[in-house]
């Protein structure tokens, strides 16, 4: 494997604050990769959050850890967004857009006209350029740019933009394709009538060295068992779903469960227990694996997930995952493994916090082998390994 | 140098979108500093609704800016779709306006009508905007006649410049690798028709004239999607659909395709199949040229100054068919050569009846292969086959001043006639679609009874 040529990284959002499992996944590849010696650039917006696209860190050039160049450019949002509003309800609402109108709702968002122009005039200097996720306007009109040396990581969720015939030629034409999961890659192909070239690589997951459970207890005064959400509390993650199924199952069922959650976006909780929810806003990496390892339950309510990082965060803390069977990655995690429980419903959801308050350390056997799980799998050795073969074997380096 | 460019722009599929964008890479790679102005959001650096005189003028305020401004002509770009020529006037001169204050104005003229000036005001502003405008370039010799004719400008005001000269490969893949990234077959003669599925495109004649190829292992592929959605071009794509599931080895793959997909499309193919009803210049005989693929395209537009090399130009159906035969290697075909097959009058009948349905416009539901009964019923329908479907009659005249009053008349009545006239041609085709459908055993009918 000859480590040459430069390789650009295209996330969406990057550094301090920044929540989302695809940013994640970029930020530790394209430092994994520098680690092993390649030229990594990390090409990025100035926004912080995926909803304003506010320019929160400021444009220009600088090097990063692992000798890593970031290049921010700024984003444009130069209209109100109305019209984006009303094809995102036509969309959400099953309406079929013209192709002109799918291009007016994904221009009529945040754009990036700096970024396309930086790779027009430079991406014959990036062996590979990797873009994920598939969704924004950055990957969609940057990744068309310099097809042959664009890689896709989609991270990929039934949703349904996912169905919208704009992305065809982003699935089709780049040169490769990373999925995280299989469900991911069977999602793709039966959306997409013919797919560029693919790899399931999986994602990888920095192994903590210790977890401290007591001493997150003690640091934000939590007794007692409770369950856990980390990420992005926002409707696409069914969050409010969650926590109104949570408040009725743990006041029917009288559980004595709190819920601790960190990460981006309103908590609003319903006022029944509104006592019994925690909100630890943004927290640093190794706070939230403590937190993992003290929570009785990791939850996972999101029908939109293509890997599902969190989910094996909590296993690696050796912690019970209760997810949603509306995502099909969830359930493949969670019956591959055998570490996590599946809900359909809110019943379902009541009985599985009911289990994990009434039999905690027949939950915790259950979790076990999770950790076991996500070392075979998602470790970043490997999945670095496999990111480098197909990059040798879509790009070679001549 | 301060560049400026006003075209559609990508992330948008439009032509002129993709054919700036490699406009621009190449001046900014030459060290000219470009900004895009695109006449909506997109990977421009800026947009502006540059519809009517508010539009032209906000363009004048911004000129003067940049030390030369190109722009990608196209009049939707700065007209409204039911401008009226008094509208066009009050347009034309504030664009003049635009482009005096400018200085250093370039117009690369892309494919329109060129109408002309309805009315004596919007001729002479329209003269006076082409006045105001540096340097005009068009594709082909054919579009700068029709051109400076419609607008009476100077033919040396109005250069020429190689459609293709921005572009650049997509694909590095050779025929064998993109026909397996296609999931093609890597043997096999492969025609290919690409573009979106529009009825000035004519990817229909492509069907007809390949009829009965399938039979000695050629392909056609038609690939591309309908990008506008009236009522016409469905009906035109529908008919499509049934025009190739009649027609052994004809694909339709009905696909929003990349950038460099659609490279690879013309690589994996061994010849491209253009048959235009309506074109001025091509962006896909450039691409198929970069791969030195032929093409067989209709004489219309500018096409035929446009396509170099390895390229045939046919007028009608017929000789679609026959020169699709010849560059498949089929030319000594005994159905398409002249030479006809030995047998009896029934077999030479068969024979006639089969070429003139490759002629028709239901040619494809007859093979020339097909059962006898198929040319019986091929000569039912003849007498419809000869008609020629409806169309409005030219709006040209040798008389001073006809030409524009025919043309007013017909923007008038278009909006009454032109939905009879789909419906007439539309009629025929059913009609004759109808005729051709195979009948059931015992079906009484025109058909021969089998043998």
């Amino acid at each position: 494997m000859e480590r040459k040529g430069r390789l650009g990284f295209v996330p969406a959002r990057y550094g301090e604050g920044v929540v989302g499992g695809a940013e994640a996944v970029l930020r530790e590849m394209a430092h994994g990769l520098a680690q092993r010696g390649w030229e990594v650039d990390v090409l990025t917006t100035c926004a912080r959050d995926h909803f304003t696209w506010a320019n929160e860190f400021d444009p220009g050039v600088e090097e990063i850890a692992d000798s890593v160049t970031l290049r921010r450019f700024p984003t444009v949002i130069s209209t109100d967004r109305a019209e984006r509003a009303a094809f995102n309800a036509a969309i959400n609402a099953g309406s079929p857009l013209r192709m002109t109108e799918q291009e007016r709702w994904m221009n009529d968002d945040l754009r990036l006209p700096e970024l396309f122009h930086y790779l027009l005039d430079a991406s014959d200097s990036y062996r590979a350029l990797v873009f994920a996720p598939y969704l924004f306007w950055p990957a969609f009109a940057c990744g068309q740019v310099a097809p042959d040396r664009t890689i896709l990581m989609p991270c990929l969720h039934d949703e349904p933009e996912a169905h919208l015939d704009i992305f065809h030629p982003l699935f089709s034409g780049s040169r490769g394709l990373w999925f995280l999961s299989d469900p991911e890659r069977d999602l793709a192909e039966s959306i997409h009538p013919r797919l560029a070239d693919f790899e399931v690589i999986g994602s990888g997951l920095d192994v903590p060295e210790r977890y401290d459970p007591e001493g997150f207890r003690a640091r934000h005064g939590i007794e007692g068992p409770f369950v856990m959400y980390a990420g992005r509390r926002e409707g696409g993650k069914n969050w409010d779903g969650m926590l109104d199924a949570f408040a009725r199952a743990v006041v029917n069922a009288d559980l004595p469960l709190s819920m601790v959650t960190m990460g981006h976006g309103a908590v609003d909780a319903p006022p029944e227990i509104a006592d019994r929810v925690i909100d630890l806003g943004y927290v640093s990496e190794s706070e939230r694996n403590d937190a993992y390892a003290a929570a009785s339950a990791y939850i996972q309510p999101s029908a939109f997930e293509s890997f599902s990082r969190t989910m094996m965060e909590a296993w690696l803390a050796g912690t019970l995952v209760i997810a949603a069977g509306t995502s099909a990655v969830n359930r493949w995690h969670a019956e591959r493994s055998g570490a996590g429980l599946v809900y359909d419903d809110d019943d379902e959801f009541e009985e599985c916090l009911r289990f994990v308050a009434e039999a905690p350390e027949a939950a915790a056997a259950i979790a076990a082998p999770g950790r076991e799980y996500v070392l075979e799998h998602y470790t970043w050795p490997p999945v670095l390994d496999a990111v480098e073969r197909t990059i040798d074997r879509w790009m070679p380096w001549s | 140098m301060r560049i400026l460019m006003v075209s559609p722009y990508p992330p948008g599929r439009d032509g002129l979108a993709q054919y700036a964008v490699q406009e621009v890479k190449r001046l900014r790679a030459q060290g000219h500093d470009v900004e895009v102005l695109s006449p909506g959001p997109s990977a421009a650096h800026h947009h502006l609704d540059l519809v009517g005189v508010r539009g032209a003028l906000a363009l004048a305020r911004r000129v003067g800016a940049y030390d030369r401004v190109i722009v990608q002509y196209h009049p939707t770009i700065f007209f409204g779709d039911r401008s009226t020529p008094a509208e066009r006037t009050r347009v034309y001169a504030a664009l003049a306006v635009a482009f005096r204050i400018s200085g250093n104005v370039e117009m690369r003229i892309h494919e329109f009508p060129h109408a002309g000036a309805e009315t004596r005001a919007e001729s002479l502003a329209a003269r006076q905007m082409w006045t105001a405008v540096d340097r005009i370039t068009v594709h082909t010799p054919r579009e700068r006649g029709e051109f400076t004719a419609a607008f009476g400008i100077g033919v040396d005001r109005v250069q020429i410049a190689d459609h293709g000269e921005h572009f650049e490969k997509r694909t590095n893949l050779d025929r064998s690798a993109a026909r397996e990234r296609l999931g093609l077959p890597v043997d096999g003669f492969l025609f290919l028709s690409i573009g979106f599925l529009q009825p000035h495109k004519g990817f229909d004649r492509s069907v007809r004239a390949f009829a009965g190829l399938g039979d000695h292992g050629c392909r056609l592929e038609i690939v591309g999607s309908l990008r506008v959605e009236d009522a016409e071009y469905i009906a035109y794509v529908d008919e499509l659909r049934a025009a190739v599931a009649a027609t052994p080895g004809a694909n339709l793959r009905e696909q929003y395709v990349s950038d460099s997909e659609f490279d690879v499309w013309i690589v994996a193919a061994d010849a491209l199949v253009l048959p235009y009803r309506l074109i001025w210049s091509s962006g896909v005989c450039e691409r198929a040229a970069l791969y030195h693929r032929p093409v067989i395209a209709s004489r219309v537009g500018g096409l035929a100054d446009q396509v170099v090399g390895d390229a045939l130009l046919v007028n009608d159906d017929r000789e679609l068919a026959v020169a699709m035969r010849s560059v498949a290697g089929l030319a000594s075909d005994v159905r398409i050569s002249g030479n006809w097959p030995e047998g009896d009058r029934d077999a030479i009948m068969a024979e006639i009846r089969a070429r003139a349905a490759r002629r028709s416009t239901v040619g494809a539901r007859v093979s020339v292969g097909s059962p006898r009964g198929s040319a019986t019923r091929s000569a039912a329908t003849a007498p419809l086959r000869r008609l020629r479907p409806l169309a409005m009659p030219e709006s040209r005249s040798a008389r001073p001043g006809a030409s524009s009053m025919k043309r007013a008349i017909r923007r008038l009545t278009a909006w009454q006639i032109d939905p009879i006239i789909g419906q007439v041609n539309r009629l025929q085709q059913a009609t004759m679609e109808a005729m051709s459908e195979p009948k059931a055993p015992g079906e009484s009918g025109s058909a021969a009874p089998p043998r």
